[in-house]
């Protein structure tokens, strides 16, 4: 039997959660997951469809199904972000895939890209630094100190990845313009992979110290507030605390979904809660960065 | 002084193809690197370390090369770093600060600074020793208008973290 799981029309960070809901219902049916209606989709949504199938396929051994969208112009734009190159591993495609040439886009600065050991995590910075930092400059005013730090809070989400996960993952980075709270270009950066999750990875060292409360959101308050590893090295455990510092000092947003919780540092300008418990569960870590435009960027103030 | 290139090694123990030091497994093959060069001069004379071409230093590798480094090293000899960029800079003080430790950065404009935990008085000392060259807790006295053994206080308090370097009763930065 095949259950359907339809991707949201406007497919990012806060759908994502009605996408999961769907996922999450029933267990051992072959998935379809029906995307012929979505009109826009974030790289969170293109990363998190991709954890999805991935975990989805390692589940029933069986590639689930993807229909792809309807719109030509919004499976064009899924082609250029670079989806549908990772998507046939973890997909059975229904549609037809468009034929684009490598993105040239400005507003693609890092395509769908894989993510598995330590060596995809200097081509992901290397590729950032390359085509990435006069954008940055020009379009959200950072200064260079700021692109630097953004190369920073990149390699460190990629990083938890090729440490943490158990599996591979993905990243990928955009810039557009924010519609719903901030009337201002962004870049986004999305990180997601379907490995075993904070709990999982925290809990020969941290279960024991919280007791009956270990869960997912106290695991993932170990790691993003208390700074705690895995390893009990003192050195590790910084990155997640380096890439908080980085965004509270360019007033951008962090969320980090892990089973059940989501963790938000939530900017002035956001709307979001700090701490959700009990959403449905899904696999792995799914990570979002969105530093917005800063005064004297060309995009300061850029309309909706 | 010893002084070691880092881009260099990360061109010897990893790979040629990169310019970043990014990554644990790669902090980690370049403090390595760092500690056989270091072996090689037994003598506990400072070691400069050299950021020169290097672009991002992400935390793994700041804690890796420069933190765990003088956490296991810096009791030994004093440590330099040099040519340090903005961005480096914070990413060295943030992995430091964690540790509670300093080290001497000579930044890429040549400005020599102390990064990393230090309190503000000692600070303002190493500030007026670098500006001197070399000086005697007197001198330093005078010019910050401290008593003279808190002058002494603090340039004892900067050699025992190795930040300065003494000799004949006087004190100055373990510059190249």
């Amino acid at each position: 039997m095949t259950r359907v799981v339809d991707v949201p029309s406007h497919f990012d960070d806060r759908s994502f959660e009605q996408f999961v809901e769907a996922f999450a219902t029933g267990a051992g049916d072959r998935v379809l997951f029906d995307a012929h209606a979505t009109q826009w989709a974030s790289p969170f949504g293109l990363v998190g469809l991709l954890a999805a199938g991935q975990a989805q396929a390692e589940r029933q051994r069986e590639r689930p199904l993807l229909t792809l969208p309807a719109d030509r112009d919004v499976a064009h734009y899924w082609a250029r972000a670079g989806f549908f190159r990772y998507a046939t591993e973890y997909f059975e495609l229904h549609g037809k895939v468009p034929r684009v040439a490598a993105s040239g886009e400005s507003e693609v600065l890092l395509e769908v890209t894989p993510v598995r050991v330590a060596d995809d995590v200097h081509g992901v910075v290397d590729r950032i630094q390359q085509r990435a930092a006069a954008i940055l400059s020009r379009e959200l005013g950072l200064e260079a100190q700021a692109t630097m730090g953004f190369a920073m809070a990149l390699s460190e989400a990629c990083q938890n990845i090729v440490e943490h996960a158990g599996t591979g993952g993905w990243v990928a980075v955009q810039t557009y313009n924010w519609r719903r709270t901030l009337k201002r270009r962004v870049v986004v950066i999305a990180v997601a992979d379907a490995g075993i999750g904070f709990r999982r990875s925290l809990e020969a060292t941290q279960a024991k110290r919280y007791g009956d409360r270990w869960s997912d959101a106290t695991a993932l308050e170990a790691a993003l507030v208390q700074g705690v590893s895995r390893f009990r090295d003192p050195g590790r455990g910084q990155g997640l605390a380096g890439i908080r510092r980085y965004l509270g000092r360019w007033s951008g947003k962090l969320g980090v979904r892990s089973g059940t919780a989501r963790f938000n540092l939530v900017p002035p300008w956001d709307d979001d809660v700090p701490l959700t418990q009990g959403l449905p569960d899904f696999p792995g870590s799914q990570v979002l960065m969105i530093i917005p435009a800063q005064d004297g960027g060309e995009a300061g103030h850029a309309a909706h | 002084m010893q002084r070691i290139d880092l881009m260099d090694i990360l061109r010897r123990t990893v790979s040629d193809d990169y310019g970043d030091l990014v990554t644990r497994r790669t902090g980690q093959a370049v403090r390595q690197a760092i500690e056989q060069e270091l072996a090689e001069d037994a003598d506990g004379q400072p070691a400069a370390i050299d950021f020169g071409t290097v672009r991002l230093l992400d935390l793994s590798c700041a804690d890796e090369i420069v933190g765990r480094l003088l956490r296991e090293q810096g009791g030994e000899r004093p440590f330099v770093l040099l040519n340090v960029t903005e961005s480096q800079r914070d990413a060295i003080a943030f992995v430091l600060e964690r540790y509670r430790l300093a080290v001497v950065v000579q930044e890429a404009g040549g400005e020599l600074n102390v990064v990393g935990e230090v309190p503000e008085d000692a600070r303002r000392v190493f500030g007026v020793l670098v500006e001197a060259g070399m000086a005697d807790p007197e001198t330093i006295a005078q010019r910050l208008d401290l008593s003279p053994e808190a002058a002494r206080d603090a340039l004892e308090s900067l050699r025992e973290r190795r930040l300065v370097v003494a000799s004949a009763g006087t004190y100055r930065a373990p510059v190249v």
